[in-house]
């Protein structure tokens, strides 16, 4: 028994397996983490190496270059580039997408024990470091505070970490612009110098004052009692009581000849949230944790930790990524709801029968669930990806479902019972459904073999449509015979009421119009073919107006401002900007929500460094504004706005404006990288450039990647003389280290916390180059000099940081694209760089999304081959000839003529995303070209000839075509428009696919009978050439 | 015992073969109209090609012609033919496009 005669005959087995997987899906459905993005590993590795003192030239050579001769062998390694600064080297590895990070963390390990060898004594253990989707903080929440502010940290890492650590899901907490407190020792060294008393004593004479010495046990009759030396400072103000003066001499005490000040240690950097001073949580989930849920949670737990905090302190979020991914995924929700509606009504105008659209509607939950199944199992998210799969999945899932119910009917008027019409409906078609359903997974499983950063994301979308079709067939072939066994009607006398009385009207008269046009086309075969040519000819012409672009961008609601100062600018200088620039924009965008600003660099060499602020010049501003439908003025015309403003004030001198997320990275970005060993002349060569590149029209934000020199003071000793003293450059540097930078002397020990107690010369004697020169220093045997005496102190420019890529030193110039596309932009960039003539001992690339585009349209284009060779094959197989599904592959064109032409009425950018589109259409259209001729080879067979087949073929197939295409194409309706935030993604596909199908729709019902009748006359003269050949034969 | 002792002929009434050709499709259809003529005994074939003189389509289950007719046939005392035959009329006239014939012979004997 097959396998439909058997859910006919077992309806309540195939209702309750039907309904068990509408159960197992719904259950999986719920328990899915919502996310923006597949979970995908980000091939990247970082080493980081610190070698303290060292300036970029010194760690370039010492650190970077035998770490990066190390590096180089390890497998899989697409890009090998580093950056040399003060005191820090990082490596960056770059692998190819779909590299096993783990497998390769462990040969990076390896290799780095054994370079460890070739590297400087002073310099650390270097650090490998995984570059994670989760390194990126879900909620950032901007803390306040007036009374408390020097206490926050205190507050923060007592009550409000440890409490959100608690949370199910939360990876790290980490605080961020916190102010520290220190206790400050300053000096006056001219004092010092009257005491003869050195900074290096005075920190002695702390340190040994502020210890407990456990001292024994003693026994006192018959108990035993520990004795222990309490010397401990309790607080700050004991400190200055301390007698520091030398034995034998007059009473000293510390505030004498210091300041003694409990106060925030002076910081690099400073954060405000809408121009108040505060610090920032950043909260990390764990890997493959629920970003919405965790966010959810750590929102939910605010109110009770505030609540248990001081008045002043409040707690904002500043940014939270769920608030995004929730908007996206409940507006693919809403565009899931909308697709569904209109192929329902498509179905119900065709079928003009409430039951049997009932029967076919019904597919499409069951087959979607199908999907939430698959994320289960394989523990995949349900993110942006798999919710626009299942959008263009809906509209594909029904065509089974109406190809049998169709059959099932047709029985049915024929005078079938309908449970034997079911049966035997479902025999004559489900082969033909299984052929169909084996083009659409020759087009979708290929997507899953898409290399590089594309296919982590097109991946998922192949997967998905695969298992959906293929549900649906399943579904096509049990749930609907039986449906329809049960629920249609024998309909000896139809009811008809007025509506449906209409729409057969309309239906009949499309059909015999189209009858009539074929009839005229078949005879007019050359004009028809003519005509069909220069519609694709002129449509080629039209390509060359459609821009092209590598990812469309949508609104996020976001806009990211980086600005840079001159370089050696100070903090105090910098934070005057960032105020004039916050007020700004706080009065002029009432869009706003938050502002948040970091200026300058976090201290230390932390991750903190690698992503904020360069130095004490540098700003970055992060803002976040009402949700897109909320506002008239998008982001990107707000960030334009900004640019502006940003361009008029002098004191900057480069600043970047991003607004929009692109899925994936690089953006819109250029980057031209110019190799080459001479640091003057490639920054020169740069810099030509770079005055050429921003003529070019389109392009913003033009910059180097290379900060400006920086002015540095170095002191030069002789060592000679140093050594004449007792001296010598390390003893000499650190005492110079001693009074600028501070020596830490103790600690204090105040309810649990420890503060550094910090010694150094007090500010106004640490502020000129004279100030370096009267530094006294003191050698062995009671030397004392000066600094002046033994040395010089001269000024240096030296580059912060040194860029290198596969080996090799580096300068790019940047650039990002503002309304125009990136195929407009490359052209004319190659043009400008072979013009300007490559100097001897430099070489050019141009990177960025620019070679990611390259790489990915590649790809496409291998992949629209394999995809048309599958189909070809499945086609010959099911038709077991090559003529048939040559002639029907001649929809392909006028596919793409659809695309080109939707692409320029709704002026969209050729993308990877309107490819990906295109490469889906193969399937969608050849489908139709199925159904027509599968018909007309059947009427062929049945004895009518060539005309009257394709005719015949062509009226009785038209329902089913129109109805099939309408459903898809009303489906991916709301994807096209593109409501909702995020949508802008999938815009373009949508797009693509409508136009795609609309053109070769209309044009395959025309073009493809006339050439079958064309090529099919050729074989009716083979036949009769081979029955003279038989006549000649028997006579 | 010779053969001739087997077949018996039974003298009450006269015992007719009936075969009915017809598109799977009336399965359902045909085997209600046997019950209600209390037919028991009968021999079928499920799946046979046939086609017909002068009209209908062939029900070879090819892709060309995917139908596919079942046979039966009844041995029935002559007293229930013609009720067979008018109900199986009936069915035909219903539905003529599905296909449905009958055709009766003499029996010449039973085991």
């Amino acid at each position: 028994m097959k396998i439909y005669e058997k859910s006919v005959r077992n309806p309540i087995s195939t209702f309750m397996i039907a309904v068990g997987m509408l159960v197992l899906g719904l259950f999986s459905f719920q328990r899915l983490p919502v996310d923006l993005m597949p979970d995908m590993d980000i091939p990247i590795l970082l080493v980081m190496t610190v070698y303290p003192g060292a300036g970029a030239a010194e760690i370039e050579a010492s650190v970077t270059i035998p770490l990066e001769n190390s590096l180089t062998t390890v497998s899989n390694l697409r890009t090998l580039s580093s950056t040399s600064s003060d005191n820090i080297s990082t490596v960056m590895l770059q692998f190819e997408w779909g590299t096993d990070i783990d497998v390769i963390a462990n040969d990076v390990r390896d290799l780095l024990g054994r370079a460890e060898g070739n590297l400087p004594d002073g310099a650390d253990r270097p650090l490998m470091l995984k570059l994670d989707m989760n390194m990126m903080p879900i909620v950032r929440l901007a803390v306040t505070a007036e009374e408390s502010f020097l206490a926050l940290e205190n507050i923060l890492e007592d009550r409000v970490i440890p409490r959100l650590n608690r949370i199910d899901g939360v990876g790290s907490v980490d605080i961020s612009g916190a102010v520290t407190r220190e206790v400050q020792v300053n000096l006056d060294p001219m004092q010092m110098e009257a005491l003869n008393l050195t900074l290096e004593q005075i920190g002695q004479t702390i340190a040994m004052a502020n210890v407990n010495i456990p001292s024994g046990t003693m026994n006192i009759g018959t108990g035993t009692f520990t004795v222990s030396t309490q010397g401990e400072f309790t607080s700050s103000s004991q400190i200055e009581n301390l007698v520091v003066s030398r034995p034998g001499t007059s009473v000293v005490r510390l505030s004498e000849v210091a300041t003694v000040l409990d106060t925030i240690a002076e910081t690099t950097q400073e954060m405000r949230m809408d121009g108040e001073r505060g610090v920032e949580l950043l909260i990390r989930s764990q890997s493959g944790g629920n970003t919405v849920a965790i966010a959810n949670a750590v929102l939910a737990e605010l109110p009770y930790i505030l609540r248990d905090l001081p008045d002043d302190v409040n707690i904002e979020v500043a940014v939270n990524t769920a608030d995004h991914i929730e908007r996206s995924i409940s507006s693919l929700g809403n565009t899931i709801m909308f697709a569904f509606i209109f192929v329902t009504l498509v179905v119900l105008f065709f079928l003009g029968n409430w039951r049997a659209t009932f029967i076919v509607v019904v597919t499409i939950p069951i087959s979607l669930v199908a999907a939430f199944i698959y994320l289960m199992v394989t523990n995949e998210s349900l993110n942006i990806i798999s919710l626009s799969s299942l959008v263009i999945g809906l509209t594909l899932v029904v065509d089974n479902s109406i190809v049998v119910l169709e059959n099932i009917m047709k029985h049915i008027e024929r005078g079938s019972s309908p449970r034997e019409a079911a049966i035997y409906g479902t025999n004559e078609v489900w082969l033909a459904i299984i052929a169909s359903t084996l083009v659409l997974l020759a087009v979708f499983l290929p997507l899953t073999m898409i290399g590089g950063m594309a296919g982590i994301l097109f991946t998922q979308l192949g997967w998905i449509i695969a298992i959906v079709v293929i549900a649906s067939t399943v579904v096509s072939v049990t749930l609907t015979p039986m449906l329809a066994a049960k629920m249609l009607k024998f309909q000896t006398d139809k009811k008809e009421n007025f509506l449906s009385k209409r729409i057969e009207k309309i239906l009949n008269a499309t059909d015999n119009g189209y009858a009539k046009m074929l009839t005229w086309s078949v005879r007019n075969r050359a004009k028809v073919m003519i005509g069909g040519l220069a519609i694709f000819v002129a449509s080629i012409m039209l390509l060359r107006f459609v821009p092209v672009e590598f990812m469309p961008q949508s609104d996020d609601s976001q806009i990211t401002v980086s600005i840079e100062l001159e370089q050696g600018r100070g903090l105090e200088y910098t934070t005057a900007i960032t105020a004039r620039v916050t007020d700004h924009i706080m009065a002029n965008f009432p869009e706003l929500e938050m502002i948040s600003t970091t200026t300058g660099a976090a201290s230390g060499a932390g991750m903190g460094a690698f992503f904020g602020p360069s130095g004490p010049h540098a700003i970055d501003m992060t803002m976040r504004f009402t949700s897109a439908s909320q506002r008239d003025r998008s982001t990107f015309e707000m960030a334009d706005l900004i640019r502006d403003y940003l361009e008029s004030i002098p004191q900057i001198v480069n600043s970047t404006v991003n607004a929009g997320r692109s899925v994936g990275f690089g953006g819109g970005d250029i980057e031209v990288k110019i190799f080459g060993h001479d640091f003057h002349a490639t920054e020169n060569f740069a810099r030509q450039l770079l005055a050429e590149f921003e003529q070019i029209e389109g392009t913003r934000d033009v910059q180097l990647s290379r900060d400006d020199m920086k002015l540095e003071y170095r002191v030069v000793f002789d060592v000679d003389k140093l050594g004449h003293y007792g001296l010598n450059v390390a003893t000499a540097g650190t005492f110079i280290r001693n009074r600028i930078n501070g020596m830490t002397a103790s600690i204090l020990r105040e309810e649990g916390n420890e503060i550094d107690i910090v010694v150094r010369y007090d500010e106004p004697f640490r502020n000129s180059i004279e100030d370096i020169e009267n530094i006294r220093l003191f050698g062995s045997g009671g030397h004392v000099v000066r600094v002046r005496d033994v040395g010089v102190v001269e000024e240096f420019f030296s580059p912060p940081s040194i860029q290198r890529e596969d080996r090799q030193r580096v300068i790019a110039v940047e650039m990002s694209l503002h309304d125009v596309a990136l195929g407009d932009v490359v052209p004319q960039i190659y043009a400008v760089i072979s013009q300007a003539g490559v100097p001897d001992g430099m070489h050019v690339i141009v990177g960025g999304a620019a070679e990611d585009q390259a790489e990915a349209f590649a790809d496409i284009g291998l992949l629209l081959l394999l995809v048309i060779l599958l189909v070809y094959i499945v086609m010959a197989t099911q038709f077991e000839s090559f003529r048939t599904p040559f002639i029907i592959m001649f929809t392909l064109p006028f596919a793409f003529t659809g695309v080109f032409l939707a692409l320029f009425i709704t002026n969209t950018p050729l993308s990877l995303i309107a490819l990906i589109g295109s490469v889906m259409l193969v399937g969608i259209v050849v489908k139709n070209g199925v159904v027509l001729l599968d018909f007309a080879n059947l009427m062929r067979d049945r004895g009518l000839t060539i005309n009257q087949s394709v005719i015949t073929a062509g009226k009785s197939r038209l329902r089913p075509v129109l109805m099939t295409s309408i459903t898809t194409i009303l489906g991916m309706m709301p994807m096209a428009i593109g409501l909702g935030e995020g949508a802008e993604t999938w815009q373009p596909m949508g797009i693509a696919i409508i136009g795609g199908l609309i053109v070769s729709t209309i044009l395959t019902l025309i073009v493809i009978p006339v050439l079958y009748s064309l090529f099919g006359g050729r074989s009716i003269l083979a036949q009769k050439r081979a029955l003279r050949i038989i006549q000649a034969d028997e006579e | 015992m010779t053969d001739t002792n087997i077949i018996t002929t039974n003298t009450s009434t006269n015992m007719k073969a009936v075969f009915i050709t017809h598109n799977q499709a009336l399965t359902e259809a045909i085997d209600t109209i046997l019950a209600r003529h209390t037919i028991r005994g009968y021999t079928k074939w499920k799946d046979v090609q046939g086609r017909g003189t002068y009209s209908g389509d062939p029900h070879l289950g090819t892709h060309t012609w995917p139908a596919m007719n079942s046979a039966i046939i009844a041995v029935m005392g002559e007293e229930k033919v013609q009720p067979l035959l008018e109900s199986l009329k009936k069915l035909d006239l219903k539905a003529e496009q599905q296909g449905l014939r009958a055709f009766v012979w003499n029996i010449e004997g039973v085991l």
